[in-house]
């Protein structure tokens, strides 16, 4: 059975307004923090390969999902912060809609010497030819400015 | 009997103090939501706030269970039927519970505490109200049956919110008699 | 419907902040349990999540986020969510996936990282309100239950006194938890009393504190448990209730949805007379007071009767009805629905004689289990038995 009243006035029913007032500090977690704080000093990557399964997993962590099992400290090496696009898409428009004042190219990077690969921005201005495959590295942030975070690598090129 | 190993035999898991993160000695993100949100308020909510503008406390009576609740709703969630009509109540009521708060919305310490509590409406079922502030009193003299009545903000202040109220106030009985 | 045993437990520290990410934790606590039961992953047939507001680790969508954590990827998966029921309601589900049949082992994990939320985990506790008639007064969750709290004393006649023996009794219990938050062994009735008032009634001892963790727990079933043990903990009863969320008309002194999710529990359980058929309980112990709100909830003994119990020794851990002897929320810490590890993983540790320090004098050999949730309105209980 419905409601016993029905809206006659289109000004009503009234809105209420509100936001989410809270803000995020992530730990990276204890493979995430190995990772950020090597690109920091070094500037290269670091991998992990499962003693199980033997992927090579990227970005590096705790633990392999597949095989459930703890990736031990030799399970840990450094690769060079490069690798090959593997698909990439142009943006126009930002998150609201609006278009940007300059196209973004975000591409899937399949990275060097893993099993696994990472979300970048592409730093080129041809926009015509096709990208796949292309082979790019990251260009970091100068070593005094970087703050063990994603954002420490500028873009790929 | 052998005795058994204790459980949990270990505690994994790597403390991180405020200073570890204040001193970047761990790599975290920070991150700042932008999310707004736009609640429809439905029948129900629309008319208790177009109300309160007009310095009125409404609840809707549920036949049924014959009982006038307030916040009111077009349905009645003991029955599950709609409820039947509006019934304009009075503004004044009874203390169910309080607190004295030294506590802001997220946990910061204030020095003058915040009288919060529950109020039942006179006019409607048995405990049913809802919550606001108490003022105009010392806390030591907010107590559970305390009667209370609402003390509004002036009517071009008011814009269809609970805040329409500012808070309750002790009620004055004609004659100075003590309820 | 089957019958349905635990065969094994696990449980990170909780601390205020960890640096563990979320699905880190999770791998922590299931694979503690896998250990115990001595199984791995090929082994799980379902996997059960149980996380509060995704709010806390911000996240929002949590359940999916932690799975590979959590022994899940490539598995049926589900996540349940009943705010601080979720401790005792994830068991509850798993509970569900092997007691139907369409699993013989299920892996429940419980998680939260409450110290992401800045500037405290109170801010994500704004959001639980109604936005229209409680936002706008600002409200925190600490005013909600100094509220209950105030209402339950006066109804009753209790001393803070009292009350505070339950914070006293566990956070001393908890010294024998290896995960323990806020263990304390000299705390004292005076130094609850002393401590900072934060909303009347409440002051800061009585409350447990914000908490990063996660624990474990794995069901089998009763066709498959002699592979892993001649000596199962059955679960006996499961009971679980809600209650409207208008908690400003409803007299909050007796939380009658966890006496009905109690008399569900106790009648698959076939217990008749809890206080006597009982013989320890980990109700749900955010606040001091809500041990003993919960414990006339569970039905464990007549309202207003808990302070009295309490007074008498009656739930000490050498008493006759030892009540949180894991140390409780109050001692090991509330990372939400990672309280399973004190509810419920405490209830098969002590049953099945494992706890170390933490062990009941005695032959225990039915526990309660109970968690509470969301605003003054979700209860869910477990009975477990040897």
């Amino acid at each position: 059975m419905t409601f016993l009243e029905k809206q006659t006035d289109p000004t009503s029913p009234m809105h209420w307004r509100g936001d989410m007032q809270a803000d995020y500090m992530y730990t990276s977690g204890v493979a995430g923090d190995r990772f950020f704080q090597n690109l920091k000093k070094r500037g290269t990557f670091l991998a992990t390969r499962c003693p199980e399964c033997k992927k090579v997993l990227f970005p590096p962590r705790l633990y392999c999902e597949d095989c459930f099992v703890e990736i031990p400290d030799k399970g840990w090496f450094e690769v060079p912060a490069r690798g090959t696009i593997r698909s990439y898409t142009v943006v126009a428009l930002d998150a609201r809609g609006d278009k940007l004042p300059k196209p973004k190219v975000i591409a899937l990077i399949d990275i060097e010497k893993t099993d696994g690969a990472l979300l970048g921005i592409i730093n080129t201005r041809n926009l015509d030819s096709d990208l796949t495959g292309k082979k790019v590295k990251a260009v970091l942030k100068p070593k005094t400015k970087r703050e063990g975070t994603l954002k420490d690598i500028l873009y790929f090129e | 009997m052998a005795k058994k190993e204790a459980y949990p035999k270990y505690a994994p898991g790597t403390h991180v103090s405020t200073k570890d993160i204040v001193n970047k000695k761990i790599a975290y993100t920070w991150w700042e939501p932008e999310v707004q949100y736009s609640w429809s308020l439905g029948p129900a909510m629309s008319r208790f706030l177009i109300e309160l503008k007009n310095g009125k406390i409404v609840g809707r009576k549920c036949n049924t269970c014959r009982r006038v609740i307030v916040p009111p709703r077009m349905f009645c969630e003991h029955c599950f039927g709609p409820t039947d009509e509006w019934v304009t109540l009075k503004d004044t009521g009874t203390v169910e519970t309080y607190s004295i708060s030294y506590l802001d919305a997220d946990a910061r310490r204030i020095k003058d505490p915040i009288l919060i509590g529950v109020i039942s409406i006179d006019g409607a079922a048995p405990l049913h109200g809802f919550m606001h502030y108490f003022g105009d009193m010392k806390p030591e003299d907010l107590h559970i049956g305390m009667k209370v009545k609402a003390v509004w903000k002036p009517e071009k202040e008011r814009e269809g919110a609970i805040t329409d109220i500012k808070y309750f106030a002790p009620l004055k009985k004609k004659g100075g008699r003590k309820k | 419907m089957r019958d349905v045993a635990v065969i094994g437990g696990g449980m990170t520290l909780f601390r205020r902040r960890l640096k563990e990410t979320g699905k880190e934790l999770s791998y922590l606590a299931s694979k503690m349990a896998m250990e115990e039961a001595g199984i791995d992953k090929k082994d799980i047939d379902m996997v059960v999540m149980g996380s509060a507001p995704d709010a806390f680790d911000g996240v929002h969508m949590k359940g999916d986020y932690l799975i590979d954590g959590s022994a899940a990827a490539g598995k049926p998966y589900v996540r349940v969510f009943t705010g601080g029921g979720t401790g005792v309601f994830a068991p509850i589900a798993g509970w569900w996936h092997v007691a139907s049949g369409v699993a013989d082992i299920a892996l429940v994990v419980a998680e939260e990282k409450m110290g992401s939320c800045y500037p405290h985990p109170q801010t994500a506790f704004r959001h639980i309100w109604d936005p229209v008639l409680d936002r706008p007064l600002h409200p925190n969750l600490v005013w909600l239950f100094a509220m209950e709290m105030n209402r339950y004393m006066t109804r009753h006649g209790i001393k803070k006194e009292d009350i505070a023996r339950v914070a006293v009794k566990n956070k001393r219990n908890a010294v024998g938890h290896p995960c323990a938050q806020l263990a304390d062994p000299n705390i004292t009735v005076e130094d609850v009393l002393n401590s900072e008032m934060m909303a009347w009634p409440v002051q800061r001892l009585d409350i447990s504190p914000p908490s990063d963790g996660a624990s474990a727990l794995i069901f089998c079933s009763e066709d498959k448990v002699r592979q892993f043990t001649d000596d199962p903990i059955w679960v006996a009863g499961c009971g679980w209730t809600i209650d409207s969320t208008m908690w400003t008309n409803r007299d909050l002194y007796f939380p009658q949805y966890v006496a009905n999710a109690a008399k569900m529990a106790y009648k698959m359980a076939r217990i008749t007379n809890p206080p006597k058929e009982i013989d320890f309980a980990e109700p749900y112990d955010p606040f001091d007071y809500k041990e003993l709100h919960h414990m006339e909830g569970l039905l464990l003994c007549k309202k207003g009767e808990a302070p009295i119990l309490t007074r008498e020794g009656v739930t000490q851990r050498d008493g006759d009805l030892p009540t949180c002897p894991s140390g409780g929320l109050l001692g090991v810490g509330n990372p939400i629905a990672a309280t399973m590890g004190q509810k419920v993983c405490e209830l098969y540790w002590q049953l099945s004689g494992k706890a170390g320090k933490r062990q009941i004098p005695g032959d225990p050999r039915t526990g309660v289990g109970q968690a509470w949730g969301d605003i003054m309105q979700m209860g869910t209980v477990i009975v477990l038995r040897r």
